[in-house]
């Protein structure tokens, strides 16, 4: 199978057409007033605070600004400005610092030179903070994860990925920049390298080790079932670096599939409940 | 079939491409009933709805509470639809198998200005990749064609249409008009455009399709409901993903000069088909 960068290509209007009538549909039989998404200032929540005024209108669309000291940067705070005058969103800007440092201190075990730990913290706080506006303010929580991270396991059980609906899940992150610029979301951001921001210049592809450009087709390759030897092949890379992304992807499994529990009984929450998702 | 009518070679058909409330019969029979009144008023003989019409798509447990007998209390509310219309209709719906609480069919039903005239039960399944629906349902074994007044009506479920032979039975049992009737979502759409073309063409035969719309479960239903005539051009077609109706005549008359130019029901060999059956078996 070939695994040339073209095979990410899709037809961009489709897909907008697609994510903004699944929006607009789902705020739409939830009975909310519009959405809300944490606005971080890089592509993945730009795009999505994009689509979301493309399908609802930027007056129903509340990005919020969830700062805090260490990890604030001027570029970011003026990237989600950029995009709430660009699509006329609505926005908050919230400094999490003091909740932070309030829960840091309360924590017996807390521990400041627990880095990922502490990060984890950050993003479940600003998780925290989107659903609290949402239901203050009848609004759905839009997600705003990527398919790349999410296969990774790039991001915090509970934290980041949690949301009512996450329409650019099903793409890889070199996907959603092609969608960004399509739709309109300003060149500086489509380019930046992503961060969670969970600490200093923390930047995804450092942590990752491999660029999206390479990672997205050696995850496509794995989406469609080739072996780790056939895509190394066709990508000339080493077939441990494969290897190595496709037991990444299958150990974080248990962060994509959140209800667990031993099967006891009839029918069981989680495993053989199929039931319909009902909106909020 | 009432023996004082005749035969219509001519006819005009509506294809009711709707969305559906999933779960919630009484919302989607209010909504075929709009646009049976909607067929009447445009002079429809046959309006035709798509699969599992009557309850949505996307209702996995709910399925064992919403399944009906065929005949039973919906179609039998649909019949009476169908009674003071004048019209005939076609609708999907899970069945459950009369003599068995929890054995269900994914079905096609038809109806007419006498009342029920029959059911198809989907012969393929489609279990894999986001369908499962072979976790629920029995398959059918029989092809479907009814008689009717306006002509052999032949009958396909979305998934069959993969299956040629399905297709094929219900022609060389005569059907005319064959009907599918889908619940097809957005990433299969290049597919069905061109299998809706094949079926009619090598059928030799009119091919009326038509698809759910709207959005379950993140799944979003392509539309694109169409009437493909018998030389494989298509006559008439609903909008891209959104509700839609449109109609167009069916004119039988138009199948003899196709099947002289393009003669594969002539030309059918069944002997292989002894041959396709013994390798299917060895697959």
């Amino acid at each position: 199978m070939n695994l040339s960068a073209d095979v990410l290509d899709l037809d961009w209007a489709e897909v907008d057409q697609r994510l903004c009538r699944f929006i607009k549909d789902y705020v739409n039989r939830a009975g909310a007033e519009g959405v809300v998404l944490g606005l971080s200032g890089g592509v993945d929540s730009s795009t999505i605070a994009a689509l979301s005024a493309r399908a609802l209108g930027g007056r129903n669309v509340l990005g919020l600004t969830l700062f805090e000291k260490e990890t604030r940067r001027s570029e970011d705070v003026l990237h989600a400005e950029l995009m709430v005058k660009t699509f006329e969103l609505k926005s908050e800007a919230v400094d999490t610092t003091h909740t932070l440092e309030a829960f840091n201190h309360s924590a017996p075990v807390f521990d400041s030179a627990d880095r990922l730990n502490n990060g984890n913290v950050k993003a479940r706080m600003r998780m925290i903070y989107v659903y609290y506006y949402a239901n203050r303010l009848r609004l759905i929580v839009c997600g705003s994860s990527d398919k790349s991270e999410t296969m990774m396991g790039y991001f915090t059980k509970w934290g980041d990925v949690a949301a009512d609906i996450s329409p650019i899940m099903d793409l890889y992150k070199t996907q959603v920049r092609s969608l960004a610029r399509y739709i309109g979301v300003p060149e500086e951001i489509v380019e930046k390298p992503s961060s969670p921001a969970l600490w200093p210049n923390q930047f995804a592809e450092e942590e990752l080790g491999i660029r999206f450009e390479q990672l997205d087709l050696i995850l496509f390759g794995l989406e469609r079932f080739m072996k780790p030897e056939e895509i190394a092949a066709r990508l000339r890379v080493k077939k441990s670096l494969v290897e190595a992304v496709k037991r990444r992807w299958l150990s974080a499994e248990h962060k994509r599939r959140m209800l667990l529990t031993a099967k006891l009984e009839y029918r069981t929450v989680g495993a053989d409940f199929r039931l319909q998702r009902s909106p909020l | 079939m009432n023996g004082d009518r005749r035969m219509k070679e001519r006819f005009k058909i509506a294809l009711a491409q709707i969305s559906c409330r999933q779960g919630n019969k009484t919302e989607n029979i209010a909504n075929i009933s709009k646009n049976i009144s909607k067929a009447k008023k445009q002079g429809a003989e046959l309006v035709i709805f798509p699969e599992m019409s009557l309850t949505g798509y996307v209702i996995k447990d709910e399925v064992y509470d919403l399944a009906e007998r065929i005949p039973g209390p919906s179609t039998k509310i649909i019949e009476d639809l169908a009674k003071k219309n004048d019209m005939h209709i076609i609708f999907g719906m899970p069945e459950r198998s009369p003599d068995t609480e929890a054995t269900l069919h994914n079905s096609a039903v038809l109806v007419g200005p006498d009342g029920y005239i029959g059911k198809y039960r989907k012969m393929y399944l489609p279990t894999h990749s986001i369908f499962e629906e072979k976790r629920y349902f029995r398959p059918g074994y029989e092809a479907a064609v009814f008689d009717t007044d306006l002509g052999k009506l032949g009958f396909i479920i979305c998934y069959d249409i993969y299956f040629p032979e399905v297709t094929r039975l219900t022609r060389l049992k005569g059907a005319k008009l064959i009907v599918c009737i889908s619940a097809s979502p957005g990433v299969r759409r290049s597919y069905f455009e061109i299998l809706t073309l094949a079926r009619a063409i090598e059928n030799t035969a009119y091919f009326a399709y038509v698809n759910l719309a709207g959005i379950e479960d993140g799944l979003q239903f392509w539309g694109g409901s169409r009437l493909v005539g018998p030389s494989g051009r298509v006559l008439v077609q609903a909008k891209y993903d959104v509700d839609d109706f449109v109609t167009h005549e069916v004119d039988y008359s138009d199948i003899r000069p196709i099947e002289a130019f393009l003669p594969t029901l002539r030309d059918l060999r069944p002997e292989l088909f002894d041959q396709l059956k013994h390798d299917a078996e060895q697959l």
